[in-house]
């Protein structure tokens, strides 16, 4: 929200520097994120009477201006075209510096010295999106009663700085420069000037000739009423304009212009209607089942029976809290009007506009919450504004429909309580005096408990907590101790799991791969890119971001892929990849959330094979105390056929590893050849065995035996090791396949595997009796489960 | 018979001398002092000398055995040293060449940053508390004390699976899940995943990170909410580094406040990393609402406590400089590999 500290200064003396105050401000708690000069460098712009205009002698585009600068006369030549002898104008003379930084001197137009030049709003520094066209590209005109040779910095407000305000979503009563002054004041601990309201006294209810007003919905707690006759309809006075202008609201006539004014003032949106174009003597706060309105901005708007209306007992005449309806807009030919100061409710204001795609000034603050104490005054200050203006003369009477009025909250604040919660040591009238700064009643109840009477427009206040925020906002929160908690000792630390997640990113680490961060959406069409059948049991949102984050990712393969994808495709020659993190299952029991389980993916590309995948993935398995995983042929369609594998640990899936299908790679535009492995993080922890326990060096001498087997080239090597070790009793300390060999002297469709087996006893020195029956033993087992033989 | 022996000697130890290898000395030694060596033949002689010659002859003999055994260890060091030299000499290198090729990996920046918020709250006495990412919308909203027509809840801004269910838009739900499931005194942490309907940019993203914390206790105050965050500050940041809250408000905590640093890139003077100010944002915090303590089954007149929040992404990027949010999420290897 933008703040005039002009504005501002009218109700509450600020003396120290704009930037002092935005800090004061900001420890207050209203955060200031700007501060802004409206023109920092505009310098001797003064105002001036245009008194005698004649042609340039030298230059039909050229005209020669003699001007009256109240203290003296000087000659100007412009080429502008909006001047006239009478106007009176802002004048750069001599030594002037512009917005833009130039420096204006005496020039010499073709044989004429010009003392000096005109000013247009952008020459000023104004902000030129508040203005039309035609005034932005001529001479900015004054109203006829601006005194002459005054500094335009005063005048236009040039001088002024705008505060640029972050409010939070509690402080709706600070939308307003009285919100923002009561804030100053309480800060700065200085009084506060109140604003002038019509306070006449009146004889008669006059109103009641003209209208009458029915709120039908409880979503309008309060109506009030006042109507006017208009006098004229034209600019409002310079002041109020510039006024509107440093806030950021466009001026448009005096009508509509006080509107706004008593908005920005005091935080009430106002809406002023055409009397005769109501076509009625009522006003009725009411939803309605019509399908349309055309509002002030001319666009038709679609509305429902869900949309609370001001309507004149038969059709809408604006939305209520949002918009006007053009049907009962103020035109130049508008004699009364209608001053709407109403309080609407805020959730139903919030869902209308929402609805609509229409946010306004009003509907922003009413979103926010406004307090229903403010409608009436805000009428009176309106009323008061249109008649010192001349804008209007009065009708007498006011309607205000409010039925039920709230009384104002009490909250008890004992000062024990507040001193051990925050952590000091004020005194009962120390807590007293910030809150009555803050504008609160207070009573001492006790010699310890404060009663404290909450103002109307302190939603946000309810508990001793809120009260106590703030005391310690006033009092500051950097006065309060930085203390070390007491309390009872807490140990802390991870989990078994979360040092077990941390060890497999180290070693993964180790090897050579690089976490990623992927997000967790995916889409059905990207996962037909997977050559799978789609999950039944996807998390798909009900309002994503686009298809292609339709879905809660169940898997974390196409997420690698793309990273491998992205990298190749970026020329990055080879990479080493891997995440840990969650995916996402439909709960196929009711009433539960979805199922979220921790994967581990592991991936590369460039310079590897399936083999240095599966090492390091055995690597994992061998750190996490798993002693012998089955890696067995088969796994998910994303993998090449012939390359895959499925992880088991004593019966329990761990996940698959393998090659990526060679149609993935094409679907996924991979490197040809790449490898995956998806884990189940859960199982891996469960398989895990991680208490380590010494055990005594061996003191007795291992024996050694190589041996070559020939077999048909199908049988995985996996299964001959589980028969030799089946068949070596608890003497086999260790398998080494250290030769896999086709080719000359091998039979077609045959393979042989090399073997070096290590033997060891933990009491005595083996001897070849002890070895060759258990070599014998496993040959023969060979031989009869795959017809193996020894390779001589 | 003593000349005889002293031209052995020479003769052996010209022999000797003549050695160039290790291997070879072995044979000098078997010629003259082997079993069927020179001196070995050349003693078994001495029964024919007479007994006055006998014993001059014997110590003559003895003392040329030592004299050659001398010399060939003599020889047999220096062939050693020279070996040795020539290996030496053989194997230099050139060690400026670089070395071999071992590839580590790293963590992604994101987990690097996590890991160090962890060990200072972990050094605190704090545990890690984890929960579901997709969660009830009571725990995401109710419980922490969003008003029921909060936009919070409208569907631009928070993704939901089912009308009760939603993607958890921060980690209070954990906070909640722990309070409702243990008995204070309680000192949590709980990073994690959360999500927003903001489209990606440089600065915003639907998937985002959080760790919030959080301590209840009999007698917990601001003034220890204000401690403890700022020794967090001085352990992320340094010691140097002084901390500015300012109030704000949060419907999970009254009072609420968001907490500042004075810059760690220009020590507060100002400079692009804090738009000039000299302060970064850092976190949000307060003391927790009386209504969460109360709908999470604990007795807010028994028990204070403090929460806070803060943004892993944003951290992160302050940390290491970096500019856009997307490179995050993006992987590229020439982007992962800089955080070693
Ligand atoms: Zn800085």
């Amino acid at each position: 929200m933008l703040v005039s500290l002009n504005w501002l200064k009218e109700f509450v003396d600020i003396k120290m520097s704009p930037y002092d105050f935005g800090e004061a401000l900001t420890m207050s708690g209203t955060k200031v994120e700007t501060l802004t000069v409206v023109s920092e460098n505009v310098a001797n712009i003064l105002t001036g009477k245009i008194t005698k205009i004649e042609p340039h002698p030298n230059a039909d585009k050229l005209t020669v201006c003699t001007v009256d600068m109240g203290a003296d006369e000087r000659v100007i030549v412009t080429a502008a075209k909006n001047v006239f002898e009478g106007a009176i104008v802002s004048v750069a003379v001599d030594g002037a510096v512009l917005a833009n930084g130039t420096k204006i001197g005496t020039n010499d137009f073709r044989g004429l010295l010009s003392h000096g030049m005109f000013c247009s709003i952008e020459e000023l520094g104004m902000n030129t999106d508040l203005f039309s066209k035609e005034i932005m590209e001529g001479i900015l005109i004054l109203p006829e009663n601006t005194p002459l040779g005054m500094d335009a910095r005063e005048l236009l407000w040039l001088n002024d700085v705008i505060i640029d305000v972050e409010l939070t979503a509690n402080r709706s009563d600070c939308q307003s420069i009285i919100g923002i002054a009561r804030e100053a004041s309480a800060t700065l601990d200085l009084p506060m000037a109140g604003v002038t309201t019509y306070d006449t006294v009146e004889s008669t209810n006059q109103i009641a000739d003209y209208l009458s007003v029915r709120i039908e919905d409880p979503a309008c707690p309060r109506y009030v009423a006042k109507m006017l006759k208009v006098k004229k309809i034209e600019a409002s006075p310079l002041w109020m304009q510039i006024k509107l202008q440093n806030s950021g609201v466009r001026p448009i006539n005096n009508i509509v212009d006080v509107t706004n004014y008593v908005m920005l003032e005091l935080g009430q949106p106002l809406h002023a209607f055409d009397y005769d174009s109501l076509q009625s003597q009522e006003i009725v706060v009411k939803t309605t089942t019509n399908k349309k309105i055309v509002t002030l901005d001319d666009k038709e708007r679609d509305i429902d029976e869900t949309m609370l209306m001001i309507t004149n007992g038969k059709v809408p005449v604006a939305i209520a809290g949002v918009m006007g309806g053009e049907n009962s807009e103020i035109t130049e030919k508008t004699s009364l009007i209608v001053l709407e100061s109403a309080n609407f409710n805020k959730g139903s204001v919030r869902l209308t506009a929402k609805k609509l795609g229409l946010r306004t000034e009003a509907s922003s603050r009413f979103e926010k919450g406004v307090d229903p104490e403010l409608a009436g005054m805000a009428a009176l200050r309106a009323t008061q504004l249109l008649l010192e203006i001349g804008a209007c003369e009065v009708i007498e009477g006011l309607i205000d429909v409010y039925p039920s009025v709230a009384s104002l909250k009490k909250v008890n604040l004992d000062i024990n309580w507040f001193n051990t919660f925050v952590g000091i040591s004020l005194t009962i009238d120390e807590i007293a005096k910030m809150l009555t700064r803050l504008f609160f009643n207070v009573e001492k109840s006790s010699d310890y408990v404060l009663e404290v009477e909450v103002p109307s427009y302190r939603l946000d206040i309810d508990l001793k907590e809120d009260l106590a925020e703030e005391v310690v906002r006033i009092f500051g929160y950097d006065m309060i101790p930085g203390t070390i908690m007491g309390g009872e000792t807490m140990v802390g630390g991870k989990t078994p799991v979360q040092k077990f997640e941390d060890a497999l990113k180290n070693i993964l680490v180790g090897q050579g791969y690089y976490e990623t961060l992927t997000s967790s959406f995916t889409s059905e069409k990207r996962l037909h890119g997977l050559n799978s059948q789609l999950d039944e049991n996807l998390v798909p949102l009900i309002n994503p971001l686009g298809e292609e984050n339709s879905i809660m990712r169940h898997t974390l393969i196409g997420h690698q892929l793309e990273v491998i994808s992205l990298n190749y495709n970026r020329k990055n020659p080879f990479g080493r990849f891997f995440e840990l993190s969650n995916t996402y299952r439909k709960n196929t029991k009711s009433g539960e959330l979805p199922i979220e389980e921790q994967k581990l993916a592991i991936s590369s590309y460039g310079g590897e094979d399936y083999f240095e995948l599966k090492g390091v993935v055995e690597l994992l398995l061998e750190q996490s105390g798993i002693k012998y995983p089955d890696f067995i042929a088969g796994g998910s369609d994303f993998l090449h056929p012939g390359r895959k594998a499925e992880i088991f640990v004593d019966g329990i899936i761990l996940g698959e590893i393998g090659e990526i299908h060679p149609v993935v790679v094409k679907n996924y535009e991979l490197p040809k050849r790449c490898y995956i492995c998806q884990l189940s993080f859960k199982a891996l922890f469960d398989c895990s065995s991680l208490d380590n326990k010494f055990t005594d060096l061996p003191k007795f001498p291992a024996s050694n035996r190589d041996l070559a087997i020939l077999l048909k080239a199908d049988i995985p090597a996996a299964a001959v090791e589980t028969i030799i070790r089946k068949n070596s009793g608890d003497i086999l300390e260790s398998i080494d396949l250290f030769d896999v060999y086709t080719g000359a002297q091998i039979p077609d469709g045959y393979k042989s595997l090399a073997y070096a087996l290590n033997f060891r006893h933990h009491g005595r020195t083996l001897n070849d009796n002890d070895i060759n029956p258990v070599i014998e033993q496993i040959l023969g087992e060979l031989k009869r489960s795959f017809d193996a033989q020894l390779r001589e | 018979m003593e000349l005889e022996l002293k031209q052995l000697r020479d003769r052996c130890l010209a022999d000797l001398n003549a050695v160039e290898e290790l291997k070879t000395l072995d044979n000098v030694r078997i010629k003259y002092l082997g079993k069927k060596g020179e001196l070995t033949i050349a003693l078994k002689g001495m029964g024919k000398l007479s007994n006055e010659e006998r014993p001059i002859i014997g110590k003559l003999a003895n003392e040329i055995r030592e004299e050659i055994e001398n010399n060939i260890s003599a020889q047999k060091h220096a062939l050693e040293q020279k070996e040795i030299e020539a290996q030496i000499k053989e194997e230099s290198i050139d060690v400026s060449l670089p070395g071999k090729k071992h590839q580590a990996g790293n963590l992604h920046p994101l987990t690097t940053t996590v890991n160090e918020l962890k060990e200072i709250f972990l050094g605190m006495g704090f545990s890690i508390a984890e929960g579901p990412e997709i969660e009830w919308a009571k725990y995401n909203f109710d419980y922490l004390n969003v008003p029921q027509d909060h936009s919070a809840r409208d569907l631009q801004d928070t993704f939901y699976y089912e009308d009760d269910i939603v993607l958890r838009t921060q980690t209070s739900p954990v906070q909640v899940r722990v309070m409702q499931e243990q008995k204070p005194p309680l000192r949590i942490i709980s990073p994690g995943r959360v999500y927003r309907c903001d489209e990606i940019d440089a600065t915003h993203s639907p998937v985002f990170h959080q760790m919030e914390g959080l301590v209840i206790d009999k007698g917990i105050t601001m003034s220890d909410l204000k401690g403890t965050l700022d020794l967090f500050a001085k352990k992320l940041f340094g010691e140097q580094t002084k901390t500015k809250f300012r109030p704000h408000q949060f419907y999970f905590t009254e009072p609420s406040a968001e907490m500042d640093v004075t810059c760690f890139k220009c020590g507060g003077v100002g400079c692009k990393v804090c738009s000039n100010t000299g302060w970064i944002e850092i976190l949000g915090c307060g003391m927790v609402h009386p209504n969460v303590l109360r709908f999470c089954g604990i007795d807010p007149d028994e028990y204070s406590g403090f929460a806070f929040g803060m943004g892993l992404d944003r951290i992160t990027m302050i940390k290491y400089g970096i500019n856009d949010l997307r490179l995050l999420f993006e992987n590229d290897l020439r982007f992962l590999a800089q955080f070693k």
